[in-house]
């Protein structure tokens, strides 16, 4: 053990094989964490930065309720995103890596290309699909139905649409790979012993996707609570969302210490939201609470 | 032979070095980045560019349309030099991008006129004598002759403005009547809801607010006057149906017919679909309410920054960009149109395009408005929006 251990810290050639990640995370990670953590300490006077080592930012931030209504709502999107998403990738997901095999390398071209697409080309295509005089309404109305029968654009359905969409392929690919590394023998293990096709599922599919699903549901949330796109123009800027927030504040009022406040909160809020979650799995899964 | 800083360099890089007077000891630190960036731009696209042949390099910071290649082009050849650009999306953010440092690099700024003249206090903008500056004032509007009040800080002349228009509501006139629009009341009508667009432009949709209000967003306000503009806001969300940031969203709504009306833009929205053959949009300005002005008239203004190693060159884009013939090209872009403050240039119009920039209605728009500058209390507003925006759902 103590061999180990010498070989760990004290072996100049892990340190220096160390060094470019070491480097690379403290300048491009912490120094910056650490740079806008001091920033939230200053105040800002005729939109002009002013060193003045205060607590007025964190006060803002705590006595003013919108703050933490937004931040609220920017969770419960992100959330609804994340099961939304699982929902349709899962199948998706389970037909590339079992029943289309076949066109695998095809379907995923396809995905992949609608992955790269511009998401701001893609958001705003969704804006004339629903408009009042889009292109859904149009159609619906060619069958019959009465006019803008489709009418929830600016609102928060349009974005949580928005954000499904282009979030998606994040979910398909993450699930895909877990799904691709399942050895099909422990089905047809399953099935041998007499399991149905849907307990096989249940009990053997679904456990071996675990990682899968939660590293893509990690990914979404934390892509989810960033939005800033969706909301703005699926959800017509009436209900906002964080990084709009945040936005405003460093853009629009130039308030960079009120800004970086309202940064170092979500992120905070969201890694807290993510390990709850991780500590609620790993205490079912070590038999609590079942 | 003495060494110096470049000798250690290839050949290639040494000669463009020596081409671009980079060999002289004691370099600014701008020129030495400008010249490095002219270097780089050499590398990747040949010896025989553009930029290898000019003798000098300027940064521009603007908004699109100031970087037009027929305004920038007679001012690069005749001088021999480069303008590059830094173009900006919005002013507060090209203010705290100068602020970060980019004031370095940066020679001259095209920006709103309230961003600019706080330039001034900022230590940004160098300050302008009004008498180098006499062919240009020669030929503008009389309301924008020196002294120019607005583009004065501390009594130091901060910058020159280019162009200007209005704000007021921007309305379909077939599917309403401009003199509906004479007050923003249809804005808070319950006939109206979900029939509204804000334009998310920072200050702009809470200032006419306020002035609808009672309330001067001019002057220093108190906490009753502020709490007059929360219940305002508080109004205008319960019938807005998009709040947007986008030019064309809102051009796209109001040409459907799926926008009423458009708060918070004016003349900048409204000239481009005009230009486009769509006289029905238009924009005005509500009559003055109880005394107060609910126009409100914005500026672009151009200032000189302190820190450039080339204020004589600077000065002469200056000038250009005011000259005549620039000034028709900015009036009539295909992003924006809008009228310019140099009166020569209406010469140049032909009726059509003087149509398009409502030319005959644009003093009536200035008689009816505010000039737009810096709001003392524009952060305290700006928080009541993020507010009530927030509370709105």
């Amino acid at each position: 053990m103590e061999q180990t251990a010498t070989r760990s810290w004290h072996d100049p050639g892990l340190l220096v094989k160390a060094l470019p990640s070491v480097l690379l995370q403290t300048t491009c990670f912490i120094a910056p964490l650490l740079m806008t953590f001091i920033l939230t300490f200053q105040r800002t006077r005729d939109f002009q930065l002013r060193w003045t080592w205060d607590l007025a930012t964190w006060t803002d931030v705590f006595s003013k309720p919108h703050y933490w209504t937004i931040l609220g709502h920017t969770l419960v999107m992100a959330a609804a995103c994340v099961a939304i998403c699982m929902v349709l990738a899962f199948p998706i997901a389970y037909g590339l890596a079992t029943r289309f095999k076949r066109f695998e390398n095809e379907i995923k071209i396809l995905i992949t290309f609608a992955f790269i697409t511009d998401a701001t080309l893609k958001t705003f295509g969704w804006v004339l699909f629903l408009d009042k005089k889009g292109a859904a309404n149009f159609l619906l109305s060619g069958l019959g139905l009465p006019p803008e029968s489709v009418a929830f654009l600016f609102t928060d359905w349009a974005t949580l649409l928005g954000m499904v969409y282009n979030l998606l392929p994040f979910a398909i690919f993450t699930l895909y790979l877990s799904i691709d590394t399942i050895d099909r023998s422990l089905i047809l293990a399953a099935y041998d012993a007499g399991a149905s096709k849907w307990r096989a599922h249940w009990e053997v599919t679904l456990p071996l996707c675990k990682p899968g699903i939660w590293a893509g549901s990690v990914l979404i949330f934390l892509l989810g609570v960033g939005v800033f796109l969706e909301p703005k123009v699926l959800g017509g800027g009436v209900s906002p969302m964080s990084a709009e927030l945040i936005r405003q504040t460093f853009e629009t009022r130039v308030n960079w210490p009120l800004g970086a406040a309202l940064t170092l909160v979500l992120m905070v809020v969201s890694v807290f939201v993510v390990l709850l979650f991780s500590r609620i799995l790993n205490m079912k899964r070590a038999g609590f609470g079942t | 032979m003495s060494k110096t800083w470049y000798s250690d360099l290839p050949q290639y890089y040494q000669k463009q070095i020596r081409a671009m007077g980079l060999d002289e000891a004691g370099l600014q630190r701008r020129r030495f980045m400008k010249g490095a960036a002219a270097a780089a731009g050499v590398a990747m696209l040949g010896a025989n560019s553009q930029q290898a042949r000019a003798a000098t390099q300027m940064t521009y910071m603007c908004w699109e349309g100031y970087n037009d290649p027929r305004i920038i082009d007679p001012f690069n050849k005749a001088n021999d030099t480069e303008v590059g650009f830094d173009l900006i999306v919005d002013s507060p953010g090209g203010f705290a991008k100068l602020q970060a440092g980019a004031s370095r690099e940066v020679d001259l700024v095209s920006s709103d006129m309230p961003w600019i003249t706080r330039m001034g206090p900022a230590g940004l903008a160098m300050e302008l004598n009004p008498d180098d500056y006499a062919d240009v004032y020669a030929s503008f509007y009389d309301q924008f002759k020196p002294p120019f009040e607005p583009l004065i800080s501390d009594g130091k002349t901060i910058g020159v403005a280019t162009r200007w228009g209005w704000v007021g509501p921007c309305v379909n006139t077939d599917v309403t009547k401009p003199e509906v629009w004479k007050t923003y009341d249809p804005v808070f009508d319950p006939a109206n809801k979900d029939k509204i667009c804000v334009m998310d432009w920072g200050d702009w949709p809470i200032l006419p607010m306020a002035l609808h209000a009672g309330i001067n967003p001019y002057e220093e306000l108190d906490q009753a006057a502020l709490e007059e503009v929360r219940k305002v806001l508080r109004a205008m969300f319960k019938n807005t149906r998009t709040i947007v940031g986008d030019l064309t969203q809102a051009q796209k709504g109001l040409l459907d017919g799926s926008l009423l009306g458009c708060i918070g833009a004016g003349s900048y929205l409204t000239s481009a679909v005009r230009k486009q053959g769509h006289k029905n949009i238009m924009a005005v300005v509500p009559d003055p309410k109880n005394g107060l002005n609910q126009g409100i008239i914005w500026v672009e203004a151009t200032a000189i920054l302190k820190e450039t190693d080339q204020p004589e060159l600077a000065q002469k884009l200056l000038k250009h960009v005011v000259s005549k013939d620039s000034g028709k090209v900015l009036s009539l872009l295909d992003s924006t149109c809008n009228v310019v403050t140099n009166k020569a240039v209406e010469e140049l119009y032909t009726p059509e395009e003087k149509d398009i920039l409502q030319v005959d209605y644009m003093w009536h728009a200035w008689d009816n408005s505010q000039m737009h500058r810096i709001a003392p209390n524009i952060d305290d507003m700006l928080s009541i929006w993020q507010e009530e925006l927030a509370a709105a759902k």
